[in-house]
């Protein structure tokens, strides 16, 4: 090329004095000069501005499914974000409760004399499985960044709470779709409910104590012995289990645990002593 | 000036003691904290950093008592935190999580939220790799990464466990303008295994052992300890002293005077060593 | 990778997802690619969002850049021009694809011989030729829009734009005869 742009041509080129095909003979000349584009003068404020706006655009992830739902459903950004986090809130979680409770509805489905023992079975199972729900919500040594959470404001029984609900509520609700499913009297896909929330509000209740998987394990154990127990020896497992007796008996087991929850619920937080 | 006390703090874990009536006060500046693994490092800067409560004792970070539930909030509005594991998620970006740790930093506004993660990345020098996966991220990088969320929100009170660790020589020149920045205007405590890491950046230096601060002063202070101690001989020194080859060919030893030994002024290596007493006899390091 | 790093290498390492090679394209092309802009469209606002647009886009295609397909600042160049064309006209902001359309561009004789309008008698005759036919010549030939694309940018219908390129190619082979 036997010419370049200096600087008289661009402030031409600037201000609009060329004649059109020399505007496009310096269009086409700086397309192919590296050295004429880089005499362009660049503003320092101007590129700082541009590149932050496209690193920002760049860096701004997409909301994750969860994030996006919680949002939709009317939970500002920070605290959608927030819940999104919650280490017990992938879709592997849900897809192996989801993959039991469809393998105890099949269960249930088929064999005639299994049938009976099968549905029993899940309603036993049915309520710890909200349990490991809350054991992977918050805490060591479900959420690796435990440590760095509990130094933040926000740390303590609120968020706790939220983190919770926000797996309690979606694994109850797989639940009560299982149940329903399920073939027997219709009572029964909503039997364990009592149980399970009572089981979830223990958890917590128990963690204000005890490490957070420690209470889980402690209550799922104890629930699932004493079910297996009282089905061996009792005719009407059921009815001892799940009938009008315990279920009031679990409502009022569960109005305690809340109100411990409630009043102990400061020692949810890690830099309280317990 | 002071900005953190702390008084008779005792720890303990089942049948260990973590901390054994610890006094300790720090200021504004970087202090450096040495001691030996299960000294109770970590439980002290846990208990500072708000994660874990003593059993005994009394904290007082910035007038605020953190054995009080709102206190303990305050002050985790004025604080940042690397713990030695920060378990950083895998999944997320590297702009992602430090997003997150600003939401839980109660940075509410997303453009407020942005900038501080911006800045931050900035700060340890991460930009350009703020979209990378954690998971993608080099030991190193990560390491700054958890600096660069302790540092979210502008804390008064910064606690790290370890910065150092996995940094290669030129990232740690680089940390250490950081911290010393930092330092400045802020209270930074810090643990490490490095006494270069102290000796280059640290105003004040903290030894730790068995649950107790067992020297706290300056740097050179703790080099003093083993003044008169250290010398350099051609020969071989005798029993009763930990002793090395040096690059030069001659040996240095810290404790009895070997016959042909020369002094030389100590290091802050020499005073530590001196100060938790000197390994079993003849020790070759 | 440093100033003196290559755009194709460069571009090699934004596909890699490297965000520091991108800052350094954005601070080599983003000036000559906004005065380049600024002669089209005197919106500053409307040119900036452009110019952001472009290396989002950069950052997103640079996979789908060979080197053999031309030089990087020319097809940057060509998704400059597109963002530009969709900021201006595309109510949602549509993405104008950078891939595959590539055959529909005029043949780049026609560059060529641009990149000696000042010697002769080229100059003249563009000089000569109606903005309007101008226009669809420096569109096509020179930023590389198809012609649908150029009728976009000029907001005329694609038939019009398509009528108006032979008219202008047969006017200056008139005035050049």
């Amino acid at each position: 090329m036997a010419w370049h742009v200096d600087a008289e041509l661009l402030q031409a080129y600037e201000d609009g004095s060329l004649t059109p095909s020399r505007v496009m003979a310096v269009d086409a000349h700086v397309q192919a000069c590296a050295a004429c584009r880089a005499s362009v003068p660049a503003e320092a404020a101007w590129l700082d501005r541009t590149w932050l706006a496209v690193a920002d655009t760049l860096v701004a992830d997409r909301p994750s499914p969860v994030e996006w739902l919680l949002r939709r459903s009317g939970l500002p950004e920070h605290r959608a974000r927030l819940i999104a986090a919650t280490p017990a809130l992938r879709l592997s979680y849900f897809a192996a409760t989801a993959a039991v409770l469809a393998f105890a509805v099949a269960a249930a489905h088929t064999g005639q004399t299994g049938a009976r023992v099968t549905l029993l079975l899940f309603l036993v199972l049915a309520p710890v499985l909200p349990v490991l729900a809350v054991a992977t919500a918050f805490g060591p040594p479900a959420d690796s960044m435990h440590e760095i959470t509990s130094a933040t404001p926000m740390a303590g029984p609120t968020l706790v709470l939220w983190r919770a609900t926000a797996v309690v509520g979606p694994s109850m609700a797989m639940g009560v779709v299982a149940a329903a499913a399920s073939p027997g009297p219709g009572w029964w896909a909503a039997a364990w409910l009592l149980p399970a929330f009572l089981l979830c509000a223990g958890t917590l209740a128990l963690a204000t104590v005890l490490p957070l998987p420690t209470a889980a394990a402690l209550l799922g154990g104890v629930w699932v012995l004493v079910a297996l127990a009282v089905s061996t020896s009792a005719p009407l497992v059921q009815g001892a289990l799940f009938g009008p007796a315990a279920q009031f008996g679990y409502l009022l087991a569960a109005v305690v645990a809340v109100v411990v929850l409630t009043l102990r619920r400061r020692h949810l937080d890690p830099g309280e002593s317990r | 000036m002071t900005t953190v006390r702390m008084r008779d703090l005792r720890k303990r874990f089942g049948a260990t003691t973590a901390l054994d009536g610890l006094d300790l006060d720090i200021g504004v500046g970087v202090t450096g904290l040495l001691g030996p693994n299960g000294a109770g490092k970590t439980t002290l800067l846990r208990c500072l950093a708000t994660a874990l409560a003593p059993d005994h004792g009394r904290i007082e970070a910035y007038g605020l008592d953190p054995a009080d539930s709102r206190q303990r909030t305050a002050l985790r509005r004025r604080l940042g935190y690397l713990p030695q594991s920060p378990g950083l998620y895998p999944n997320f970006s590297a702009a992602a999580l430090l997003d997150y740790v600003a939401v839980l930093k109660e940075i509410v506004d997303p453009a407020v939220r942005r900038a501080e993660v911006r800045r931050v990345l900035e700060e340890v020098g991460l930009s350009d790799r703020a979209n990378v996966k954690v998971r993608k991220l080099s030991g190193g990088m990560r390491q700054r990464l958890g600096v660069a969320q302790a540092l979210l929100g502008g804390p008064d009170l910064i606690v790290l466990d370890e910065p150092t660790v996995g940094l290669d020589p030129e990232q740690r020149m680089l940390f250490r303008a950081l911290i010393s920045r930092l330092g400045e205007t802020r209270t930074v405590l810090l643990s490490t295994h490095q006494t270069e890491d102290v000796g280059a950046l640290c105003e004040r230096v903290v030894v730790i052992r068995g649950g107790r601060a067992v020297f706290a002063g300056a740097p050179r202070a703790l080099a003093q300890l083993a003044d008169g101690q250290v010398w350099r001989s051609a020969g071989r020194p005798g029993g009763g002293a930990v002793y090395w080859r040096t690059a030069e060919g001659d040996y240095r030893t810290l404790g009895e005077q070997p016959p042909d030994g020369v002094a030389v002024p100590p290091s802050i290596e020499d005073g530590y060593l001196k100060l938790l007493g000197p390994a079993p006899a003849g020790t070759t390091r | 990778m440093t100033e003196q790093t290559g755009d194709a290498q460069l571009l090699r390492a934004v596909a890699a997802e490297d965000m520091g090679a991108l800052r350094l394209l954005h601070l080599r092309h983003a000036p000559w690619i906004r005065l380049r802009l600024t002669r089209r469209c005197a919106d500053p606002d409307v040119v900036d969002a452009a110019v952001q647009d472009t290396f989002v886009a950069v950052w997103r295609d640079a996979r789908n850049y060979r080197e053999s397909g031309g030089e990087a600042a020319a097809w940057i160049w060509t998704i400059a021009i597109r963002r530009l064309v969709s900021t201006l006209r595309g109510p949602g902001h549509r993405w104008v694809g950078v891939a595959g359309e590539a055959a529909e561009t005029v043949p780049s004789a026609e560059d060529l011989v641009l990149l000696r309008i000042e010697h002769g008698d080229l100059g003249a005759a563009l000089d000569r030729l109606s903005p309007e036919l101008r226009a669809v010549i420096q569109a096509t030939a020179l930023d590389g829009l198809t012609v649908r694309e150029a009728a976009s940018l000029l907001g005329v219908a694609e038939g019009t734009a398509k009528t108006r390129l032979m008219r202008a190619r047969a006017r200056l082979r008139e005035l050049l005869a």
